[in-house]
């Protein structure tokens, strides 16, 4: 490994880190457009910003960005707030046109800018190592790296700080506020937190795919965890896997960095999606299918303890009757019988004495409908579910 | 060139013609199905299937090698659809909510078009300038051919939209009940998203990926605050909407420098903040006017009110008093005691008022709900 493509390494992990701990709070508080909003949004900011500036990466022009990205999230919120459109509606208004401002600020002024808007919302992280910061004489290292690890020790710092008043105001506003932590407050800071990580990872990154490195390791430790703080360690983790390994695809394909980072992102993603344990896809529909097959059993179950008359017990019957297709009352009468909960004599079905002793329980459950779920009554007579 | 130059060469230059026959028709589609994107919730649908068109575009010309427009496009819906599935299934069967849904599939769809664009860049033979045409979307490049697919598409939506309209219609405001009189919900909801991705679709060699979304919603969301009525406000967003692309072309036209996409967007933008003051019934303006008109008839009666506090003390009702034992607590202005005068209910002379049989019968009534109110 050559030194740049460590230094590339190095930017994109501390961008990976710097973008899931904001992340995983917008994903959270259902706020995940807003980053969307925001990197677009931030371009007026960045372009006049350039001209006061002229140069991309002074603190100056980040936090005018980041200001033009705040003020996005109180515009969204005041045109909300009349009531007019929807908050969807409101935020899909608002960062079309502060864009649009942006591209004609660009294109009005295109002989004194040497700003690309393809630049600010794709980025490229290969460039990055180029633009050297030197202090004191002495060449210290890239310049996106000292600003990108300026803002993720601000974001470590502030969420070590806060972590329990953040914490508290995503999952309950109500308690917060009693509590005295100010939900705006909290709410605004981080929006600008969020803002400034977008400005300052842009022109590493691109604005587009800072979104991705937002929301993305956020969602896949949401599919895992229920816990901040195993969501918050499983999202940088996410977040730097993707980075080290998508350098090396863009590497091996010749290709966009950032491009191929979101790309591993977008797998790691879909594969949790499809295969974590108790939330992924798979482990639903296979869920759903189990409890539709229960419920069905404890019907007919409940249909065996309601008649007596021999064809009303009857095996073909159940199809008539029921109005179950033929492989669903196979499944049926199959788990039923694998858990000795009823005898077929010359097809003609009766329930066991733990059949009974079943029925009798769930019909109680049903009537007085408790708070206990039905599930560990399950557990306790079923040796073989659905 | 000037606006009105614009305009002579309008009908002359073939051009021209075209391509502002080209905004004008995706401008009009895009306000139609916008509508029910607007009412539907899904505004934001239409900035994630934007960007999620981005690698079936990339994808398209990889396996076909052709810049062919038809087949790009193509691509872009067929990406765009899965995205769109990908989106529902996400927010159906995992506890991810609908923004996470949508940013997830905006920005993992996009990056990976990124890598699969620069990818093609550096391929050998390929002649893939153009590609990136759609990132912003390039109005010049709309040829007859281009324009004549829009109209095609546009009058098949069209047909379908009345084809399918009762059924539109009750999905948007009462999905249950839609249910409950046995219409395939299923059927009419992915038949009404198909044709809001087409548009989409179309409209991304002209305003672009990025500001699509504000091509979809603008217009709806400006046609919203002028009715109540879904027809109504269906037509009006494609007026809208076709206005906007005009003038955007006609804008961009005139000026050296300016792209096409942001200046219709900016143009619908313009619509959609006149449509929030100025509109009658639900703008803010005439909203604040109607407010301080209530809030002065109220002071107006508080002091009928107080009024009739005092004289219902004296044997004669119409016994004068002085002005000076009103207070503005009750909201006494000179303005109220005028108005009152003009209605007839008090009479006022040297400083001093007095009430009339009228404004007394009014004010015992006051708060008699039982009686018609004038």
């Amino acid at each position: 490994m050559t030194s740049p493509q460590i230094e590339i390494q190095l930017i994109a992990v501390v961008v990976a880190i710097a973008c899931a701990i904001p992340g995983v709070f917008l994903v959270l508080r259902k706020m995940a457009l807003i980053s969307d909003a925001i990197s677009h949004s931030i371009l007026p900011g960045i372009v006049i910003g350039f001209f006061i500036t002229h140069d991309l990466n002074s603190p100056l022009l980040i936090l005018l960005a980041a200001l033009t990205g705040v003020i996005t999230v109180i515009l969204v919120e005041a045109i909300q707030k009349t009531g007019l459109v929807k908050e969807d509606t409101a935020i899909g208004l608002v960062f079309p046109v502060l864009f649009s401002i942006g591209v004609i600020l660009i294109a009005k002024n295109a002989n004194d800018v040497h700003l690309d808007v393809d630049a600010v919302l794709l980025g490229e992280l290969a460039f990055a190592p180029f633009d050297r910061l030197i202090m004191f004489g002495a060449d210290v290292g890239p310049k996106s790296l000292w600003v990108m690890g300026v803002i993720l020790m601000s974001i470590v710092l502030l969420l070590i700080m806060f972590y329990k008043e953040l914490k508290v105001s995503t999952f309950d506003v109500g308690l917060s506020s009693a509590l005295g932590f100010s939900p705006v407050i909290l709410h605004y800071g981080l929006m600008s937190i969020s803002s400034i990580t977008v400005v300052g990872a842009f022109d590493a990154v691109g604005a587009i795919l800072v979104v991705a490195f937002m929301i993305a390791p956020a969602a896949t430790a949401y599919l895992l965890t229920s816990d901040l703080k195993k969501m918050l360690w499983l999202s940088i983790f996410f977040g730097v896997i993707a980075a080290i390994s998508g350098y090396w695809l863009a590497h091996l394909l010749d290709a966009s960095i950032s491009g191929s980072m979101t790309t591993v992102l977008g797998v790691i993603f879909l594969g949790t999606y499809l295969f974590a344990p108790n939330k992924g896809y798979f482990s639903v529909i296979y869920r759903q299918r189990q409890q539709r097959i229960e419920v069905s059993l404890l019907a007919f179950l409940l249909h065996l303890n309601n008649h007596t008359e021999e064809n009303e017990r009857h095996v073909k019957h159940l199809n008539e009757h029921i109005n179950w297709q033929k492989v669903q009352s196979t499944t049926v009468l199959e788990l039923a019988q694998k858990n000795n909960m009823i005898l077929i004599n010359d097809d003609i079905v009766s329930l066991t004495e733990k059949g009974k002793e079943f029925t009798t329980l769930a019909l109680e459950y049903i009537i007085t409908n408790k708070d206990d779920k039905i599930e560990h009554m399950k557990d306790d007579f079923f040796l073989f579910r659905g | 060139m000037t606006l009105s130059e614009y305009f002579e060469l309008l009908f002359t230059d073939y051009t021209l013609g075209t391509i502002t026959l080209g905004t004008a028709v995706l401008g009009a589609i895009c306000g139609m199905l916008g509508s029910f994107a607007v009412l539907r919730k899904q505004s934001l649908l239409g900035d994630a299937i934007s960007h999620a068109a981005l690698p079936g575009i990339a994808i398209a010309f990889l396996i076909t090698g052709t810049k062919d427009t038809n087949i790009l496009l193509l691509g872009a819906l067929i990406s765009g659809l899965i995205g769109t599935f990908w989106i529902r299934g996400m927010t159906h069967k995992t506890h991810l909510k609908s923004d996470t849904a949508l940013g997830l599939v905006l920005s993992l769809f996009f990056g990976f078009g990124m890598l699969l664009l620069t990818f093609i860049q550096k391929q050998p033979n390929a002649n893939q300038a153009g590609l990136d045409k759609y990132l912003f979307g390039q109005a010049a490049t709309l040829v007859k051919s281009d324009v004549t697919l829009m109209i095609i598409v546009t009058s098949i939506c069209l047909f379908v939209i009345l084809l399918f309209w009762k059924e539109f219609k009750l999905l948007l405001f009462d999905a249950d009940y839609t249910k409950t009189l046995g219409f395939n919900t299923k059927f009419i909801d992915i038949l009404i998203t198909f044709f809001i991705v087409l548009a989409i679709v179309l409209g991304l060699q002209t305003v672009g990926v990025i500001l699509m979304s504000a091509m979809l919603l603008a217009p709806a969301a400006a046609a919203r605050q002028w009715t109540n009525k879904l027809s109504v406000m269906i037509f009006l967003a494609a007026i809208f909407g076709a206005f906007s692309g005009v003038f955007g072309t006609a804008i961009s036209a005139s000026q050296n420098n300016l792209s096409t996409g942001p200046v219709i967007v900016l143009v619908a933008a313009v619509f959609v903040a006149f449509s929030f003051v100025f509109s009658p019934s639900r703008g803010l303006l005439f909203r604040q006017i109607r407010f301080l008109k209530n809030r002065r008839d109220l002071e107006l009666k508080k002091t009928l009110q107080f009024m009739y506090g005092i004289a219902k003390t004296h044997e004669n009702i119409s016994h004068p008093h002085a002005i000076r034992i009103l207070n503005n607590f009750h909201g006494f202005t000179r303005k109220t005691l005028q108005k009152l005068e003009h209605n007839g209910w008090i009479e006022i002379s040297n400083q001093q008022w007095s009430l009339t049989n009228k404004g007394f019968v009014e004010a015992e009534n006051l708060y008699n709900q039982l009686l018609e109110n004038d």
